[in-house]
Order: structure tokens, then sequence, then C-alpha cells
């Protein structure tokens, strides 16, 4: 039994010297578990959902840091939306041991315990879209949501040349980004436009494209003047411009909101849709992991108001209550430019 | 024979409905309009098919809540094989693949059910995560916004097509024509065959059935291959419907679909429940579902309602596996 016991030890000692001394070039110390200040982390990120087009193009963002820095850096998230699959998926992290993880979380409030509990175990934790999130040690925005909502209208007031009523969508009402743009907007719309009027607002649309579709066909039947819509998740406009089209209303109806190139070209260039507005979720990708390195480099002083992350659109950020981060890193596509995307 | 009807669960349906459409109409008046009603069909194309996937199954006595993941995961193989060979032909090909893959996807069910006889929730459940996962892992997690012309087009095609005096067009779309077709092949096929009939004394009691010379294996085998057969060109029709594909659609309206043919007076227990009475409860289902702007309600108010519905959707259920549970136990005694 006890000698049963040690062979196993042993091997499993051989084993990790194996790992380690592939990993880190044979020169590091080889515990293996603890990092020193050049040693290559294990960094996840944790994102709403797989298998959409924004998330894939994130993925893309956090291997190219992957490629740029060697640390082995890999993206996780559920299969359909729901924030205790979210949470699951960050225990196992948290298991796994890494070193840091970034998450965009689906629901905020449901995910404060269990990144509080990743920190106490000392792993480093930066999310995305979850402004006023308290468990984290820095959360980034690509801007500042209520200024990228105020965008967003300007471009759907422009489009319907600043006057009539309009619906605003969001994916869900539990999601915080997609709620701070739709009053952004409205605000704008309120202090800019006052011949536009909101007769719908927040409807749900569960980042579906098909409730999207229906919720804009059952508006503009209780308002028959409808003239604009402003969409909040990545399909919200895709599904509004499809009942456009269908509905033979392109030209009359106006439809902007935030959407990926290859989902929302055909209509972009059939004039259903106006305008999409975005960040590139690669980018994205990228500066949260870079700001997780920073972090586990011990440079955490060197985040501050008006510093440069080195990634576009990030090179002058703002800081609120020293955890809180803005870059002003939105892309307005129309019909001309929709092709030089490619995600 | 009048006062039959008066005692079926469609009848209580169908003055529930007709209040519900005089109560939206008297808030709303455009809830009458053509263009709503074509709206409350069009809505009902894709969940159509699925409520009569659920119906099949709950009438052999089984639970399946695999079928959404059937769909996705056939449509999905599908647009991708089909966008990366290039594909120029008719329509029919989408189709006949993808009922082809549900069938085979519908057979995998069908082992586990009736060779190694394990639950049928437990089953569903299981491979509806397994399809799920295998498509993102193995098939692709993106998606295809660029589907072939063939299904471009029947997406655009529509029938009983006017512009009404608002100036917006109104119409049905084509595939409303494959699911009217399905609910008529099944009514009939439930109605006037033997393999029909066998479904529902198979799950009205499978030991009877067994013994009167119906094979449970063989039924059971049907049932979950040509269920998985719909729930493909479910998925086809819902992915040209939407023109793009996204493997990620269609996942959890499974609830939904069953709390409205549970509403239809389909027994969760087996043996009872028709097509009628299913079609009925998925017309409530999306009534509410669809007039909630209409009638003013605020977005918050929505989710709440939506709720209630699941609710008392599962709760019928529920009640009615208690009431069998007590009725066979004072049979016994």
């Amino acid at each position: 039994m006890k000698k049963a016991s040690y062979s196993i030890l042993s091997m499993l000692l051989i084993l990790t010297l194996i790992l380690a001394a592939c990993g880190n070039n044979g020169e590091e110390q080889v515990t293996g578990e603890e990092k020193d200040g050049d040693g290559k982390y294990k960094i996840a990120t944790v994102v709403k959902l797989t298998g959409v087009a924004w998330f894939d193009r994130l993925e893309e963002g956090i291997e190219k840091f992957g490629e740029d820095t060697g640390h082995e850096t890999f993206m996780q998230g559920p299969q359909k939306a729901d924030a205790a699959l979210q949470v699951q998926i960050i225990e196992d992290l948290i298991a796994q041991k890494v070193d840091a993880i970034t998450v965009v979380p689906f629901s905020a409030e449901a995910l404060e315990p269990v990144l509080k509990k990743a920190r106490d175990k000392g792993i480093v934790v930066i999310t995305h879209e979850a402004d006023g999130m308290k468990n984290t040690d820095f959360n980034i925005e690509a801007f500042d949501n209520y200024e990228y909502g105020a965008f967003l209208m300007d471009n759907l007031a422009e489009a319907m040349g600043e006057e009539g009523e309009y619906m605003t969508t969001v994916g869900s009402l539990t999601t915080q980004s997609h709620i701070q743009w739709e009053e952004g907007g409205y605000k704008r719309q309120l202090e800019k436009y006052p011949n536009m009027k909101a007769v719908a607002r927040k409807l749900e649309t569960n980042d579906d494209l098909k409730t999207a579709s229906e919720k804009f066909r059952e508006t503009i039947k209780a308002y028959p003047n409808l003239k604009g819509f402003q969409g909040s998740s990545g399909n919200d406009a895709a599904g509004a411009a499809l009942a456009v089209e269908e509905m033979g209303l392109n030209g009359k109806v106006s439809v902007v909101g935030t959407s990926v190139p290859s989902v929302s070209k055909q209509y972009l260039e059939s004039g259903a849709m106006s305008q999409i507005g975005f960040w590139d979720p690669a980018d994205a990708g990228y500066v949260m992991n870079k700001l997780a390195e920073m972090v586990l480099d011990g440079k955490k002083e060197e985040i501050k108001e008006g510093a440069d992350l080195g990634v576009p659109g990030y090179e002058n950020i703002k800081v609120v209550d020293g955890k809180y981060i803005f870059g002003s890193a939105w892309v307005g596509v129309g019909k001309e430019n929709a092709s030089d995307y490619n995600f | 024979m009048y006062n039959k009807f008066f005692q079926t669960t469609e009848f209580y349906l169908i003055v529930i409905i007709s209040l519900l459409f005089l109560t939206i109409g008297s808030q709303n008046s455009a809830f009458f309009s053509i263009n709503n009603m074509f709206d409350l069909i069009r809505s009902g194309i894709v969940p159509g098919i699925f409520v009569v996937c659920a119906l099949i199954v709950l009438v052999s006595g089984g639970i399946d809540v695999s079928f959404p993941a059937i769909a996705a995961f056939s449509m999905f193989t599908t647009t991708t094989i089909l966008s990366e060979a290039g594909f120029n032909g008719p329509i029919i090909v989408p189709f006949l693949i993808g009922g082809a893959i549900g069938f085979i996807l519908g057979i995998i069910n069908a082992v586990f059910i009736a060779l190694f006889k394990l639950p049928t929730l437990i089953v569903t459940l299981g491979t509806s995560s397994l399809f799920s996962g295998f498509l993102l892992t193995f098939i692709g997690s993106s998606q295809i916004s660029n589907l072939p012309t063939s299904m471009l087009n029947f997406s655009k095609m529509q029938i009983l097509k006017f512009t009404d005096e608002t100036g917006i067009v109104v119409g049905l779309p084509i595939s409303v024509l494959v699911t009217a077709g399905i609910v008529i092949l099944v009514s009939l096929l439930l109605k006037y065959t033997m393999i029909g009939r066998s479904i529902y004394a198979f799950g009205g009691d499978p030991a009877s059935a067994e013994r009167v010379g119906f094979s449970p294996v063989f039924i059971q085998f049907f049932v979950y291959s040509f269920v998985g057969m719909l729930s493909g060109i479910a998925g086809i029709m819902h992915t040209s419907m939407m023109r793009n594909s996204n493997p990620v659609d269609l996942m959890g309206s499974e609830l939904l679909i069953i709390a409205a043919v549970v509403l239809g007076g389909t027994r969760i227990s087996g043996g009872h429940g028709t097509i009628k009475g299913a079609l009925l409860g998925l017309l409530l289902v999306i009534t509410i579902q669809n007039s909630l702007i209409l009638m003013g309600i605020p977005s918050y108010w929505q989710r709440f309602v939506i709720g209630a519905l699941i609710l008392i959707g599962t709760g019928l259920t529920a009640v009615q596996v208690k009431k069998t549970n007590a009725k066979r136990k004072s049979i016994l005694t």
C-alpha cells in the first residue's frame, strides 16, 4: 500500500518535472505552481456565449495575445446565454488554478460571489462590459456606455432626419451595458432631438434574431408611424432589418444598432439597415489579457488615467475610482465600409 | 356528441383564446388586422412543427427535450456543408440533408430508449447537450450569413402577398405550406394508420399494447426517428427564414413548446392528445407572447407574463401526473 503510493507520488513528481521543464525552457525553478516575474502565465477568458461571430472575433484577439507574448491564453463560454453556466465554468477554472480570469459576464450580479472566490485564491480577475462590478481587479470598457449609446442615437437621428417615433431593444434586462447604451441614446435624444419620440423602450430580445424580428413587427403594428429602431445585442438590428426588408419598408424605417459586419452586411447593402456600431472584440480580448498580464507582473500602478495600453482605441484611457477603465474604441460602419471587416 | 365536445380541452381552449382575442382587440384594434394575424401564423411556423414532434412523443408515453438541439444540429451542419461546397442547386436538397441528419440523430435517441430501456427524459436531456456540444466543437461555432441562393430565395417567397393602406407589405412565408403539410400528414397518420394507432396504444398501456401484438421497439424507433426527421426539417426552415444559420439558435425553446402541447390537452402520462389541441395550445402561447407590446405592457412585465405562462403550462402537467397516479392507485386497491 505504502509502496504503491510512493511510486505514484514519484511518478507524479517526475511528470511535474518534465512538464515544468518543457514549459519553462529548463531554466526556471521546477515547482511548477509558482510563477516568478518573467514566467509564462495561464490566462483564461470566459465569454457570454460561444458560437456567435462576436466572441469568435474576440477569441482571435486572445490568440494573438498568446502568440505575441507566449502566455497560455484560451477562451471558454457556455453554449447558451445563461449566468449559471458561466459560474460553473469559472468554478472549473479556479480548480485548474489559472493565473488570471478575464470575463465578459452575462449577468454581473450572478458572478460576484464566484469572482470573489477566485480573487480570494489569488487569481487576477479582469472584467469587460460590467461597469461597477465589485469583485474585479479592473473592469475595462471599450468606451463609456452612455457615450456609445449617444453615438448610436446620433446616427439614428441622422438617418431619420431628426424626427419621428422610434423603439429600442436590449438583449436582456439584466445586461447592464445594453441598458446603459439604451439610456445614453435616450438621453441624447431628449437633449438634442426634440422632434423624436421613444414609443417602446428596452424590449427584450434574448439576443435572438427571430425574437428581435417579431418584436419589431409587433411594435410597428402598435405604432404605425414608427420610423426608427435602435438595437443593443448583436442580433437585434439584423432581426429588425430582416422584418423591414420583408415588409417592404426599406428607406421608411431606419435601423441602427450594435452588430458585426458579417451578419449585417446583406442588410446594409440592401438599405434595410442604416448604420451599425461596434467595437472590435479582438482588440477588447487583447486588451483584457494585456491588463491581466500587467497586474500579474506587478505593474498595477501603471494603469492610470491617460495611460497607453498599446492597443488601438485604448491609447488614452479614462480611469474612474481606480479600477473602472474606459477606452474610446467604437467604430461606425455603414454601407460603404462594411467590406473592410472580416468578422 | 355535442355534449362530449363541450367537455374537451379543445373547447375550453377555444373559449379562452376567444376571450383573449377580444381582450387584446379591445385594447388595440390593430390586433385584428390581417397583418397581425399573418404575423401570428408566421411566428408559429417553426414552433408548429416542434409542437407536432412534442405531441407524438408525449402520446407515445415519453418526453423529448432534444428536438431543438436536433433541429439546430441539422440546420447548421447542412448549411456548413452546402456553403463549403458552393452549393447552387434546388431547395429540396437542404431539406433532404437536414431531414436525413435529423433522422439519424433520432435513431440515436431511439437506441437508448427502445433498446436500453432508459427513461426518455434522461436520454433526451443527455443527447440534447451531447448534440449541441458536438456541433459547436466539431462542426463550427460561428454564424453563417451567406446561405445558398435557393435558401435565400425560399425565404423571400411569400404567398397571399399584398400591400396594405399604410404601405406595409403583408404576406405569409411560403414555408407555412411545409408546416401545414406536415400537420395534415401527421394528423392522418395518427388517426388512420396502424402505426399511428399503435403509438396511442403503446402510450396508453405498453404492456397491453405488446400483448395485442405491437412491437414496442419498432414503435419507439419509429417515433424518435420520425420526430428527429421533422426537427431537421424545422431547422432548415428556421435557418432559411432567418437568412442566417446560428448554431445556438432554437435551444431553450423546448419548455414553452411542451407547455403549449400540455395546455392543448395532451396527457404527459401518454396515450392521449390531439394535434388540434396542441395547435390551439400553441396559438394561445404565441398570442400571449406576441401581443404584450400591442397591449402596451412594459418590458419588465413581459418577463413576468412569460414566466407565469410556463408555470401554468408545466403546473398543469404536474397536476395531471398526480391525478393519473391517484387513479391507478384506486384501481389497484
